[in-house]
């Protein structure tokens, strides 16, 4: 594989300072490692997937009692630009989280668990799909209503930088997210106050049924600029190599002070919320997701893909067994935690 | 689609689901009047908003139903602008819980442009809410928020909690209401067949009867009411009690009086509401009956809402979080014969099971 794209950048300032280990020998290094780096990515990003694709199994059985918006094709995302941070840094993201979740480190036992609702979930079941999180590993609260957390992105790195900490925060969202009022708030004021926060936009041209070119009269990277906020778009957002080749640059970028857009353009396979496709409704092209899987790492390498299935099933049959086992949450717990 | 804009011959009784009950409404209201149209995200794609807009798009057009970005400030703002110059908007939200990145425009602008500007223009408009429940959806997909709405001087604020009250009221808010009207729907309702007649008298947008009974009087609003009807249904034949419900209805502009008359007949008092009962409507009842009838109860009341926390997503802690038909039965029944009553109640844990047709995801 190794189909490492050159993103397109847009830089509007020079970093003020060298990057921190931007160009030093971690890259090189990187390169001549670079198989055990993308079988490094690779597994995790089958993980996810077939975390996922086991979740789509257990959802008949009416285990996982709560929506699940499932983020099968859009995996490499979270893991290209989750290797690209530190354990440190924090990530904020949405209701499609199971990827970023995993990618960042959070404990696949709790993270069945919370979507059984059951008392070993990461928040004893209150939170579900829709809310996951693993503060211990720097998965913030997600949340469930669209754009509500690039804020907290933001504030957190302002006060990472009134710490004098080179931690970052990173605000992951969709396309339809920057339609919201708050994502033009919050670009503005981190580009203001010049805080460490990294904008990763999850671009899959649709935000529930609809398609982009209906939503928005702008382009991303064009409306950043007047910002003043660099950004860069991958168009190869199946490639975790370029994905976090790209965001290894932009963390470079945010860590020496200044915010980063990337656009990481990407593909849902299945449908916005629930274990199904959507391809009969018709409103959109089943050609076009079938283009995007003949380029996913994950359809293409047969032989990767198989080496490493049977660890990770294991490794999913156990996180789903902790979760069967693990007792549903009691009435002491309704009203605990509440203030 | 077939279905009747113009005055089409309907049965006069007939089953109508609550999301066909709003599917025929804001049809004739795209119909019958030219002003009319219909914006929000989804309302022109295939789910049309739960069925309540499906195929709208496609028989009036793009002008007149369409999609929006994610924008529920703006979204409302626009409403506003599009109301003072005599357009009717009807906007959409499939959760409550968005419309609260609206506040602004719904509270400081919608619901005071009237009394600010010395009654020179209004803005009618009707501002869809559907209140998600059970399949996890947690804490932010699950808020009612009636009682902050209806807080507020200058909004509408009603509850249909049946077919019929769609047919009854929408028509009417869309005609000739003169302000910004909200409406909270309730996704348990939607896929729930009602009977509806158009020879009854007409629900009206206040309170009215839903049962009459003299032991004991259920307020209730929105899904609570078909929850309290199916209680009283209980404990008629399990106890020979007869309970009056009121739907409350309009929670910003209730019928207190009905209210009243209600307890003074019956002295015992059950008020089952959608939200938390803290500052809600539940408390509004209390203290509307105590500046009228101080006296008029024989016990303290029973309020049944959600218990004081955000919505758990944990189907066991959802369980405990709302009134099960157990506790509504349980509480009717404790009003009248005290908490002792000795009447085995209903075995059905959760009120969802019964309204077996809502299934995940949405
Ligand atoms: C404020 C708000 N408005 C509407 C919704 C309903 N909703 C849930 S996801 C979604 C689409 C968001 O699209 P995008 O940001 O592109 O993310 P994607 O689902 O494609 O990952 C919408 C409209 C919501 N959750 N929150
Ligand atoms: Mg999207």
């Amino acid at each position: 594989m190794g189909l490492i794209a050159s993103p397109r950048f847009i830089l509007y300032h020079q970093p003020s300072k060298a990057p921190q280990g931007a160009a030093e020998p971690l890259e090189s290094k990187d390169l001549a490692n670079s198989d055990e780096l993308y079988r490094r990515l690779f597994r995790t990003t089958l993980l996810i997937r077939l975390v996922e694709e086991r979740v789509i199994e257990l959802y008949p059985s009416d285990r996982i009692q709560s929506p699940v918006h499932l983020s099968i094709g859009q995996e490499a995302v979270a893991v290209g630009v989750c290797d690209a941070l530190r354990a440190d840094d924090l990530v904020f993201a949405t209701y499609r989280s199971h990827g970023f979740y995993l990618a960042k480190g959070g404990r696949l036992d709790r993270m069945f668990a919370e979507l059984y609702g059951r008392i070993g979930g990461g928040a004893k079941g209150k939170a579900g799909s829709m809310h996951l999180s693993a503060p211990e590993v720097g998965l913030m609260g997600s949340s469930a209503v669209v754009a509500s957390t690039i804020p907290h992105a933001v504030g957190a790195a302002m006060s990472f930088k009134r710490q004098g900490s080179d931690r970052i925060a990173v605000a992951v969202f969709g396309d339809g997210a920057t339609e919201e009022g708050v994502y033009h708030e919050s670009i503005n004021f981190a580009s203001l106050m010049k805080v460490p926060v990294l904008f990763v936009c999850e671009d899959n041209g649709l935000a529930v049924h609809s398609h982009r070119h209906i939503r928005q009269s702008y382009r991303l990277q064009k409306h950043a600029e007047i910002y003043g906020i660099a950004s860069c778009r991958v168009d190869e957002g199946w490639d975790m190599l370029a994905i976090r080749e790209a965001s290894l640059a932009a963390v470079a970028h945010v860590r020496a002070g200044r915010p980063f857009l990337l656009e990481i353009a990407t593909s849902r396979y299945m449908e916005h919320v629930g274990v199904g496709e959507d391809f009969h409704f018709q409103y959109r092209d089943r050609a076009a997701v079938d283009a995007w899987k003949a380029r996913d790492p994950l359809v293409v390498d047969k032989a990767l893909t198989e080496a490493l299935r049977p660890e990770l099933e294991r490794e999913i049959e156990a996180a789903v067994a902790f979760a069967e086992r693990s007792p549903a949450p009691g009435r002491d717990e309704l009203l605990t935690d509440i203030i | 689609m077939t279905l009747a804009a113009t005055k089409e011959r309907k049965a006069p009784t007939r089953v109508l689901s609550y999301a066909g009950a709003l599917l025929e409404t804001m049809d004739a209201a795209l119909a019958n009047h030219a002003n009319v149209f219909i914006m929000g995200q989804g309302v022109d794609d295939f789910k049309g908003i739960f069925g309540s807009t499906t195929g709208l798009a496609q028989k009036y057009g793009a002008e007149r139903v369409f999609d929006v970005p994610l924008m529920e400030e703006g979204m409302t703002g626009v409403a506003i602008g599009a109301a003072l110059v005599g357009d009717y908007p009807i906007t959409t939200h499939i959760r409550a819980d968005f419309s609260f990145l609206a506040m602004n425009q719904i509270i400081n602008l919608a619901a005071k442009y009237r009394y600010m500007f010395g009654g020179s223009m209004s803005c009618p408009m009707l501002i869809r809410l559907v209140v998600g429940r059970s399949w996890g959806q947690g804490a932010q997909h699950s808020q009612s928020p009636q009682a902050t709405f209806a807080h507020f001087p200058g909004l509408t604020v009603v509850m249909p909690a049946t077919s019929q009250a769609i047919l009854d009221m929408y028509p009417k808010i869309i005609a000739r209401h003169p302000g910004p009207v909200i409406s909270i729907e309730h996704r348990l309702l939607y896929n729930l067949d009602f009977t509806v007649s158009s020879n009854a008298p007409a629900i009206p947008l206040s309170t009215y009867i839903a049962r009459e009974g003299k032991d004991v009087t259920v307020v209730a609003t929105s899904v609570m009411v078909v929850e309290a009807l199916r209680a009283a249904q209980y404990v008629k034949e399990a106890a020979g009690v007869e309970a009056e419900v009121i739907d409350l209805n309009s929670i910003s502009h209730p019928d207190w009086e009905l209210v009243v008359q209600s307890v003074r007949k019956t002295g015992r008092l059950v008020i089952a509401d959608t939200s938390w009962l803290e500052y809600g409507v539940a408390a509004e009842v209390c203290r509307q009956l105590m500046l009228r009838e101080p006296r008029a109860l024989a016990a303290p009341p029973t309020m049944l809402g959600m218990a004081s926390a955000p919505c758990p997503t944990a189907k066991s802690l959802e369980d405990l979080y709302y009134p099960s038909q157990h506790e509504t039965v349980d509480a009717i029944l404790a009003q009248v014969r005290g908490v002792g009553h000795g009447v085995a109640l209903p075995t059905e844990r959760s009120m969802t099971e019964a309204f077996k047709k809502f299934r995940g995801p949405f």
